[in-house]
């Protein structure tokens, strides 16, 4: 049996996680014991888990130096940086609507960071069972800084400058410098009410108290603090992305006839239960569209694109559909998020999870094209990408002759010979090195070959 | 009460009266201007809530 402190766990001294034997388990330290009983004893444990806020737990052992919990498992924990925008809203609004639960409990968030939240089954989920503490009366709220941080900071960067901004937290695990934030924000912020008095003068009034560490009690009644939260809540519900959207039913405008595109979903789904799969990842899965079609066979499947906007789509599909077993989000192949914090291992990078998962199958559909010939990436370089992913590979290889190769060959001008090597000749050959194929079929009227290939 | 892993800004304290008070009027006035538009029959389209399906069930209990 292998225990292994997890190397996330380390910034609160409430308690830490650790792995054993494939089970994640939670020790309490004895500083947060009174607290721990009294969120057990009046029940507020099972409400929050009951209303799938928090994520469950059940204790497992207890003496005078510790209690051990053992916690529900997530297969996948997904990252802030990983999210598209109603995403990473939506774990915004429910860290304001456990707030708000527990002051009503007479208890508070004694933090806020947006990695205790994560996405599993469909939504999000608290995952950080030692984050709360008891509400002392007028007392301000402890983790609003944190929050504003996390979440109001990079939601409103990316309300004015586009997605991307979603990904700075990558890079600044302890959130947005307030300063800096608004700094950057434009003029019209200031017209906000919101924005104005939550981050300008938040900043400002940081700034000003930096060096005085006095204690500040007693300033916020209950009801105060209630009507921040519901003014921060209506106004992250109410946010919106100024950016043009790539998405624009992609399904509708590529170069597919019905019948191929039919032949392709039945393919995809032979494939899936000629492997007896249960669990996926479909790379370049756009949102969803060929995964969604395994959702009644499978338990997981990880639907990762490089464009936010599909993944929005996804994920506003599964909330509709209340889909379980569908995972969205962001990733770029060329760029797939990496080993973050300290000593590289608070964060964990996107092959490393997956590896970690041993899935039964990977789909890349309508990708490698964009792969090799926007990425430059060699075909041996793939093909190694690709066997970490699953042991059955599922890709399609658009020819020379379909028109998006054509078009993407084009726009490479006087270095379109460089890219001579990209046909099925080379492609099998270099894929052979990491896989054997299994079956290989052309895909009627279309200038398309799907491959079922097999690692080696 | 637990000591924080981190500071929570002494400013950052002090500034939440003041955003308080701010958003105590905003969500004033937005309530008045939804029974106003009510009174002519226009109905706001409000966002889906996303945990909708755990607490319909809660609400049935």
């Amino acid at each position: 049996m292998e225990s292994k402190r997890n190397t996330s766990s380390f910034r609160d001294p409430s308690g830490y996680v650790f792995i054993d034997d494939e089970t994640i388990k939670r020790v309490v330290n004895p500083i947060y014991f009174e607290q721990y009983h009294q969120l057990t004893s009046s029940g507020f444990y099972q409400k929050i888990i009951d209303k799938k806020f928090l994520i469950a737990h059940k204790e497992i052992s207890k003496n005078e130096s510790q209690i051990v919990l053992q916690s529900s498992k997530i297969p996948f924990i997904n990252y802030p940086y990983e999210w598209s925008f109603l995403q990473y809203k939506h774990a915004a609004l429910l860290t304001l609507k456990i707030q708000k639960l527990c002051l009503e409990n007479n208890f508070t968030l004694k933090d806020a960071s947006a990695f205790n939240i994560t996405f599993h089954e469909g939504k999000p989920i608290f995952i950080d069972t030692l984050s709360f503490d008891f509400y002392k009366d007028n007392n301000p709220w402890l983790a609003y800084k944190q929050f504003i941080m996390h979440f109001l900071g990079p939601l409103v960067l990316a309300k004015y400058f586009g997605q991307d901004f979603l990904k700075m937290l990558s890079h600044n695990l302890d959130g947005l410098s307030l300063q800096k934030l608004s700094k950057l924000l434009p003029i019209k912020s200031f017209f906000s009410p919101t924005i104005l008095t939550n981050i300008h003068l938040l900043a400002k009034y940081d700034k000003k108290y930096e060096s005085d560490k006095k204690s500040v009690n007693n300033n916020l009644s209950k009801t105060s603090q209630i009507k921040l939260i519901d003014g921060l809540y209506d106004f992250i519900q109410n946010l919106s992305v100024n950016e043009n959207t790539e998405w624009d039913h992609y399904y509708n405008q590529i170069n597919y006839n019905d019948v191929a595109y039919q032949f392709k979903k039945e393919f995809t789904k032979d494939w899936f239960l000629s492997i007896k799969g249960k669990t996926l990842i479909d790379i370049g899965g756009n949102d969803g569209t060929f995964s969604r079609e395994l959702k009644d066979v499978a338990d997981l499947l990880i639907v990762a694109d490089v464009d936010p906007n599909a993944v929005e789509q996804n994920y506003k599909q599964i909330l509709k559909n209340k889909e379980k077993s569908i995972l969205p989000f962001v990733a770029d192949v060329l760029n797939p998020s990496s080993n973050y914090g300290f000593n590289n291992q608070e964060r964990f990078s996107f092959i490393d999870r997956i590896e970690n998962l041993n899935l039964d199958g990977c789909i890349a559909l309508a990708v490698i094209h964009h792969i090799t010939l926007s990425g430059n990436i060699p075909f041996a370089f793939s093909a190694q990408f690709f066997s970490k992913m699953a042991p059955n590979l599922l890709i399609e290889f658009p020819t020379r002759n379909d028109s998006w190769v054509q078009f993407l060959l084009d726009s490479k001008r006087e270095f379109k010979d460089h890219f001579d090597f990209y046909n099925e000749a080379n492609f099998e050959s270099d894929y052979g090195v990491y896989f054997e194929i299994i079956k290989k079929i052309k895909i009627d009227s279309s200038e398309r070959i799907l491959y079922s290939l097999k690692r080696r | 009460m637990i000591p924080l892993y981190f500071d929570p800004g002494t400013g950052a304290l002090i500034v939440q009266f003041l955003a308080a008070a701010v958003a105590g009027v905003l969500l004033f006035y937005r309530t008045l201007l939804h029974k106003i538009k009510s009174i002519f029959g226009i109905n706001n389209k409000e966002e889906d809530d996303f945990m909708d399906e755990t607490e319909s069930k809660d609400n049935q209990e």
